[in-house]
């Protein structure tokens, strides 16, 4: 057994010499590796990031949300539709809500209202606050907000303070912020304006008795699919589940990320090219090597061991660094250059940051698409080498 | 005792190069002995010797090591079988440029269990012997052509093996080298070695116990 260890270890050693004798090869796959993997790790960190907080958003979201249609397309729903789905069996509670978009200078903002009277905290609102308080009923048309972390920091606002929002009707409303979200990390509290029903539906310029959509709370006991399917009958209503909200979201960032993964494969296929013309550059030296090896007593296991090794050693050492670099530059310095395209905003402060998350999905695909390229284009010439004759094998290199 | 029998390779065979490089070659090889191949340029001398050396198959023919032939083994024997009882000194040194003298040295030893390293103060005391122990730590390519086919001579010496298989092993070196090298043999079959050469250098022919002459692939 100690014989062996000592073989295995000699080999081990006779990998590294080699990843050290041939210096250029070993550079030139380290620094393609590299970049390679740190922008790729980038990418799919934020992406993963971005789904999570799609899911934890959506695990707070109602468990059903009713819209109404028109023609197919989204149009207020009537407040008057809470009486008839609340008789629906399964439903607990059903609340308003009036939402939109609010623009601030060249920046554009999500506005929330819903009814501080009827909110259940326990469930299905962000309610953690960095600073101030939550809305309470007594907030209901008194221009009273809460505002994520990001308008806070880019209007340079706090608790305490007015903005002023231009409204549907092109009007100036002034708003009081009462409260800040403490969740630096959530996208989906980042940009969001918290106000009561009332002012909501007076800044939108609702119709008298609509809200945009109803929030649908269904029984603990009960399955909101099936309540849903209960809702089937009542015409002109879509009722959207949170899993088909979850897949909306993933879809978007799914999406976006998967342009700049088709966009980085391409160049891994480039830098498996680089890796292979790398080793045909020292293919012949290779070559040579392998025969004179084979003379001298190695197997073709034990060949294939020391390129295996060596291959190995670079790939996971180079893709590794590279992916702790990526998250670096996720995590750390918002991934200037990926962010808006990936966020859809154009602008990051450096205060507000990525959710970036590694999954072992996301880990295991960057080792994949790096490191087997780097075996195949390494071993596999190593292999065919070593089952020739060693005489032959050193002919041919000399050739 | 190393036997040969029938021994043919034919290169490229069946395709408009094809080569006849050995053809129905047969010999005996006693051991500890010193045995030379002779004869002019491309007679295939070293094909005959590399594919008794075991690192080129043969056409047809057999090999036979003690009684046994090693052609009807597996390729992992035959490499085990190398390992164990084979040195080699090449024509053209085989040295690996990036690497000293002392490192091209020790490189058979990676593939076996034990310690290379161990075997440093064996590899300077040949070093020593062949005269250019003050060489060791130096680069392969700043060895003169002498001195490399010394440190080849090391190599291929140093997990003393039972078989040594010499290819024109002094035709790149001058005099000094030479004498060097014709003392080197005898000295390897004193101690019970077996040495198959080949060579163009009369004074190498005179130290072997036995001469054959080939022409055109074949024995004459």
């Amino acid at each position: 057994m100690r014989c062996m260890i000592r073989k295995h270890k000699n080999l081990l050693n006779y990998s590294f010499d080699c990843l050290r004798r041939y210096r250029m090869r070993t550079a030139v796959i380290l620094i393609t590796f590299l970049v390679a993997t740190t922008m790729i790790s980038a990418v799919l960190f934020t992406k993963d990031g971005l789904e999570r907080e799609a899911e934890l958003s959506v695990q707070s979201a109602p468990d059903l949300t009713l819209q109404y249609l028109k023609g197919g397309r989204v149009e207020p729903i009537n407040a008057s539709y809470i009486s008839l789905i609340s008789e629906i069996p399964g439903v607990e509670k059903v609340l308003k809500r009036t939402w939109g978009y609010a623009g601030i200078g060249k920046y554009t903002f999500v506005v929330v209202g819903l009814d501080p009277d009827g909110l259940d905290y326990s469930r299905g609102v962000i309610t953690s606050l960095e600073d101030g308080r939550f809305l309470t009923p007594e907030d209901e048309g008194t221009g009273n907000i809460v505002i994520g972390k990001l308008l806070a920091y880019m209007l340079n606002v706090k608790v305490g303070d007015d903005i002023i929002l231009l409204s549907e009707s092109v009007e100036t409303n002034k708003f009081h912020v009462v409260g800040l979200f403490s969740d630096a990390s959530s996208i989906y509290t980042a940009d969001m304006i918290l106000m009561s029903l009332g002012d909501a539906n007076k800044f939108f310029s609702m119709p008298e008795g609509q809200v945009t959509d109803l929030c649908v709370y269904v029984s603990p006991s009960e399955d909101p699919a099936t309540v849903a399917s209960r809702m089937n009958s009542i015409p002109n209503l879509r009722v959207l589940d949170q899993d088909l909200l979850l897949r909306g979201y993933k879809a978007a960032y799914g999406a976006r990320g998967g342009i700049f993964t088709t966009l980085w494969t391409i160049l891994l296929v480039a830098i498996a090219l680089i890796a292979f013309s790398q080793a045909i550059v020292v293919g012949h030296e290779s070559q040579f090597e392998v025969g004179l090896l084979k003379t001298f007593g190695f197997s073709t296991l034990d060949i294939i061991e020391v390129r295996l090794a060596e291959s190995l050693v670079i790939g996971f050492f180079a893709t590794s660094l590279g992916m702790l670099l990526g998250f670096s530059y996720a995590a750390f310095l918002n991934a200037p250059g990926l962010v808006d395209i990936l966020l859809g905003w154009a602008y990051l402060p450096r205060e507000f940051r990525l959710p970036v998350y590694v999954s072992l999905q996301s880990v295991f695909s960057i080792y994949a698409v790096t490191v087997i390229p780097l075996l195949i284009t390494t071993v596999v010439p190593a292999w065919l080498n070593a089952i020739t004759d060693p005489e032959l094998a050193m002919r041919r290199a000399a050739a | 005792m190393i036997e040969v029998r029938n021994l043919t390779k034919i290169f490229n065979r069946g395709k408009f190069n094809e080569t006849a490089a050995v053809l129905d070659v047969s010999l005996k090889v006693k051991d500890r002995s010193i045995v030379a191949l002779t004869g002019p340029s491309g007679c295939g001398k070293t094909t005959l010797l590399s594919m008794i050396g075991l690192i080129l198959t043969p056409t047809s023919g057999e090999i036979l090591y003690d009684g046994e032939n090693v052609l009807l083994a597996s390729d992992f024997w035959r490499t085990m079988f190398r390992r164990q009882s084979f040195g080699f000194i090449f024509q053209h040194i085989n040295l690996l440029p990036q690497y000293t003298t002392l490192e091209n040295i020790l490189l058979p030893l990676y593939s076996s269990d034990v310690d290379p390293w161990e075997y440093e103060g064996k590899a300077r005391e040949w070093l020593s012997r062949l005269g250019i122990a003050d060489r060791a730590e130096h680069l392969v390519e700043q060895l003169s052509g002498g001195e490399q086919q010394r440190a080849a001579f090391v190599r291929a010496l140093i997990k003393e093996p039972k078989y040594i298989f010499a290819d024109e092993p002094t035709v790149f070196v001058d005099e000094e080298t030479s004498r060097i090298i014709y003392n080197v043999f005898s000295s390897l079959r004193d101690s019970g070695k077996t040495v198959l050469l080949s060579t163009h250098d009369p004074e190498l022919m005179k130290i072997a116990d036995e001469t054959y002459r080939f022409c055109k692939g074949r024995l004459v």
